[in-house]
């Protein structure tokens, strides 16, 4: 048979076709052909696979659940939640960021990003830990923001004793080999380059507004490691900050789709009877007095821009060189009585890119496509910002243009800005308000969001607010709270950041000016702005007003 | 007789599991049209149409069309306007969408639970009773024009239509999903229409639901507004059904010095959806890996083409794909490299491809079939990822194959097993090979054939 394939293959499928009582030229039929390897033994995927034991599906609805929280005597809060399905999510949340840099050379968070789930006391090295979690069908991540950090890992529901001990070990005792450390600077580098060589800006552009908005303080301090530091931080740094940072007081251990007995059991093995690295090793921090930024955050509004080129798009796609602006004015905290409204506040204004992928459902009625997007066809994209602190807040719109339509994008933002105090039509107020439901409660579908969300609340508060709470608050926001809040925002000094070609670019003070004027800039004020060279121009790089 | 030894041999020690998921109900109404759901009993939920449409049952002359009704369903219906449909969706906080595959349609919509009738009625809606207006047709030639140039800046998608474009010459398959420029400008309404009389049918058609979704209300719904979809007469001009797609060895390669990075794919002729050797060949996928520069140093990667594109810095970013179809399939790699790290770089992957067919030892399989199981574990968190794996799987295996079962059919999975399976696959086997960028150095067609197997290995 095999040697009568093989003829037919080597005459052509076609000229024989139809016409098997042919013979086939029998020069393979002395020849045994070789034995074909065994295929693969199950049936195909439409049918089932028999022999499976019997399973017992479980099923639905255990209701609202509570988080349970347990304070350990060295202060470590944990707190769980039980949860559907046959995987956990479980991890740290650390009060510690780029905002507690200060008495430290900025970039420490950026490193330690980086060396999150690198070698520990127990793992030799991170690929130690990767098959110690993949066994248990587990994935790790490490993610950092201004002010916190997370560890986390999700797994099998039956390797929780495996997460946490792993948990306990990267984050109180982590190794920074010289050799993690080097990598480390590598891969800082390189990010930092890439970051100059997308066309994508956000990441540089909210660097960019909090250093305007708090500048030279906490929130204002760069998430990125400059470059200058990439040769500065060392292992005795990076210990010293978390000797000063990571302390069990300062930090929550949540899981969801765990039960709690066995968290704060696992919680007790690894963070409590087994010492910090660097408690065991007292050479390994820099000095044994505290290190510690315990100041509060201080809006002070500004102007930070960066002149220069902005890579485009790659390929045919036609579109162009883009410049971007940024301008921001005080918000408030996550504990504010104005949080919710704020929140409703930034869905309303809503916005993102001129040519985006989606249905309708994203935004498509938000007060920054149809004041904005929609009528100024040069606008590439326009989207609201709201960051919350624990001390304060930052509410921002970020916009892109051709360098051409520069100033337009300044005149256009400012007036949305002022318009947000204005009148508000029902329509809208009930749709940002259902828009910001569903959206707190569509995240809250992913286990991962859960674990977050009951992290950070028990780290701010100690407890967790079910979404019930947010829910029932936002059904709560009148036209008037979204007004208060506006006018508050309004009352503070705006911060502006700008990154691009910025020819024609107004002042920070006729930004100003138009916030408190209705919207409207100073149609004089803007001759002081020369029209610099290209070769001028290249070097006012990154000029602080 | 084998399987079942084998799989008893697995699994005696477990009398009965647990599985802590809801299970997967399936109803067929009276129409052929099939609704799946799993009911988690959250407070949003994910409702959507799967269609057994796509590029793939198009000709040359219509090719573009399934697209083309995709932009269009969200252009108003009989009963609702635009506007009105866009409003009616934002006001309640939901979110309505839609994608084009070269072998399915699908229109979803995600919301709140209490929202689920309604979203059901408003798929139905743009489904059954899509206005095809005249100006509106007119107006999204451009917006598809548009996004054609929003496609080509993606050099990912460029390659893999070239790819397809090579492996399945003069088949439907090889065509894209967007269609030529001339058909988006030409194809005219009764295109559209005829399209949808022919593949718009409710037995091509699954009703997924998963989240805050009760399966009885769903069947009820779906009697409600689909039983006026009635089986047509498939015999419409200009439509082609699914013909056998054959694959072709060959290569196309778009020499452009101008860009900074070469961006290439090369496979082999994979399996159809139903193929049980789709199961080793997701682990043999698992174990190439993918890995790019930002992960820094590959020797913390499990894959070793990891390790070695890290430290001989042959490429920025490789991953490896399993592209499955009814009939037929693409696995291979696709990489980005620098223009002198070409050769070097497809001599890995081949050599990593050998390795898989003869001397990849036990350990790395084991540990890949860990990978893939948490990988399409993990995977389903949320309501619109297991909305979406019910309607494919339903379209694609006529079922919801259950997490244990697919768990119970990797654990299945011997060293030997990868090792048949791929040599069936990968050993002597002509590729296919799609490369667009600075190409010069990527080694000729003979030169890549040969390297598809080893005197000495």
């Amino acid at each position: 048979m095999a040697g009568r394939v093989f003829g037919l293959r080597s005459f052509g499928l076609k000229a024989i076709k139809g016409n098997h009582h042919i013979q086939s030229n029998n020069f393979s039929s002395e020849v045994k052909p070789p034995p074909q390897p065994p295929s693969f033994q199950q049936p195909p995927l439409s049918a089932p696979l028999p022999g499976l034991p019997k399973v017992q599906y479980s099923s639905v609805k255990d209701n609202d659940r509570n988080t349970q929280v347990t304070t350990l005597p060295n202060g470590l809060k944990v707190a769980s939640e039980n949860r559907f399905g046959s995987f956990c999510t479980v991890g740290v949340i650390i009060d510690s960021g780029s905002r507690y840099e200060k008495p430290y050379p900025s970039g420490v968070s950026h490193f330690l990003e980086k060396l999150a789930f690198n070698s520990t006391a127990d793992y030799k090295n991170k690929d130690a830990i990767s098959q110690t979690l993949e066994k248990i069908g587990g994935i790790c991540d490490c993610l950092s923001s201004r002010d916190t950090f997370i560890y986390a890992a999700s797994a099998a529901t039956s390797g929780l004793d495996t997460v946490v001990k792993i948990l306990g070990d990267v984050v109180l005792r982590p190794k920074f080999s010289e050799e993690e450390m080097n990598m480390a600077r590598q891969t800082i580098q390189f990010e930092l380059e890439n970051y100059q060589m997308r066309p994508e800006q956000e990441t540089l552009l909210m660097d960019m507004i909090h250093a305007a908005a708090y500048k030279d303080n906490t929130l204002g301090l760069p998430k990125l490691c400059p470059p200058a530091s990439i040769g500065v931080i060392n292992n005795n740094t990076l210990f010293t900050y978390l000797k000063n940072y990571y302390q069990p007081s300062n930090m929550v251990l949540a899981g969801v789709g765990v039960e709690h007995d066995k968290l704060v059991e696992a919680a007790t093995k690894y963070f409590v009877d087994k010492e910090p690295i660097w408690c065991q090793d007292k050479n390994l921090v820099l000095t044994d007095k505290p290190v510690i930024d315990t100041s509060k955050a201080v809006y002070t509004g500004g102007f930070v821009k960066e002149e220069c080129n902005i890579p485009t798009f790659a390929g045919t796609s036609g579109l162009p060189e883009l410049s971007h602006v940024v301008i921001g004015l005080e918000g408030v905290s996550h504990q504010d009585t104005d949080f919710i409204p704020i929140c409703v506040l930034n869905i309303l204004m809503g916005g993102g890119g001129s040519f985006s992928a989606g249905g309708p459902g994203k935004g498509m009625y938000t007060r920054l496509y149809t004041n904005v997007l929609n009528r100024h066809h040069w606008m590439f994209s326009a989207t609201a910002y709201n960051h919350a602190y624990s001390d304060t807040g930052l509410f921002c719109i970020h916009a892109s243009a051709p360098p051409s339509n520069v100033k337009n994008v300044v005149d256009v933002i400012v007036k949305e800005l002022v318009t947000m105090a204005g009148p508000i039509s029902s329509d809208e107020l009930s749709r940002a308000k259902k828009q910001l439901q569903s959206m707190l409660l569509m995240n809250l579908e992913a286990r991962p969001a859960v674990f977050e969300d009951v992290g950070r609340q028990v780290l701010a508060t100690g407890h967790r607010k079910r979404p019930s709470a947010y829910i029932e608050g936002i059904e709560n926001v009148t036209a008037d709270d979204i007004r208060r809040v506006a006018s508050r925002l309004l009352t503070t000094q705006p911060a502006v950041a700008a990154r691009g070609d910025l020819i024609n670019f107004p002042t920070y003070e006729d930004i100003h000016y138009g916030i408190q004027n209705n919207g409207v800039l100073p149609r004089k004020g803007h001759t002081i702005v020369t029209i610099a060279t290209q070769k001028e121009r290249k070097t006012l790089k990154k000029k602080t007003h | 007789m084998q399987i079942l030894k084998r799989c008893r041999a697995t699994h005696a020690s477990v009398a009965e599991k647990s599985v802590n998921v809801p299970s997967t109900q399936v109803t067929t109404i009276d129409n052929g049209l099939r609704v799946a759901t799993e009911d988690s009993g959250a407070p949003t939920a994910t409702v959507g149409i799967w269609i057994d449409a796509g590029s793939r049952y198009e000709t040359d002359a219509n090719n573009g069309v399934a697209h083309f009704l995709e932009h269009m369903a969200f252009k108003g219906t009989a009963k609702r306007s635009q506007t009105d449909l866009e409003l009616e969706v934002e006001n309640i906080g939901a979110h309505l969408n839609a994608y084009t595959s070269r072998e399915q349609t699908v229109f979803y919509a995600k919301c709140l639970k209490q929202d689920v009738p309604k979203a059901v009625e408003i798929l139905a809606d743009i489904i059954q009773n899509s206005k095809l207006g005249q100006s509106e047709i007119e107006r999204e030639r451009g917006v598809i024009l548009r996004e054609m140039q929003e496609v080509e800046t993606n050099l990912q998608e460029v390659v893999f239509d070239h790819l397809h474009a090579s492996a399945f010459q003069a088949t439907p398959l090889g065509n894209t999903i967007l269609g030529p420029t001339e058909n988006i400008k030409s194809l005219q309404r009764q295109d559209l229409q005829n399209y949808v009389n022919a593949f718009y049918q409710p037995s091509r058609m699954v009703l997924s639901g998963a989240g805050g979704v009760d399966h009885e209300t769903l069947v009820k719904l779906a009697k409600e507004h689909f039983s006026n979809v009635k089986p047509v007469n498939t015999e419409c001009p200009n439509v082609a059904s699914a013909t056998a797609c054959r694959y072709t060895g060959s290569d196309v390669r778009v020499r452009d010095d101008s860009m900074p990075l070469a961006h290439v794919a090369i496979a082999v002729e994979g399996c159809g959806w139903e193929n049980a050797d789709n199961i080793p060949l997701m682990v043999a996928n698992t174990l190439i890996g993918a890995w790019d520069r930002s992960q820094g140093s590959g020797s913390n990667n499990a894959s070793r083409l990891a390790s070695v594109a890290a430290d001989q810095n042959c490429a920025h970013s490789f991953q490896s794909f399993n592209t499955c179809y009814k009939d037929t399939g693409l696995w291979g790699v696709y990489f980005v490299a620098d223009r002198m790290k070409l050769e070097d770089m497809i001599f890995y992957v081949q050599n990593e491809w050998v390795r898989l067919c003869k001397t990849v030892p036990a350990a790395e399989v084991e540990r890949a079939k860990n990978l893939l199981k948490s990988n399409m574990f993990l995977q389903l968190d949320g309501t619109t990822p297991v909305c979406e794996d019910i309607g494919r799987q339903i379209l694609c295996y006529g079922r919801r194959v259950p997490l244990h079962e697919l768990e119970a059919r990797i654990d299945d999975v011997t060293v030997d097993d990868i090792h048949n399976v791929c040599t069936k696959y990968i050993w002597d086997r002509c590729p296919v090979i799609a490369a667009v960028g600075p190409t010069e150095q990527l080694p000729d067609y003979t030169w890549l054939r040969q390297n598809m197997y080893w005197i000495r290995f």
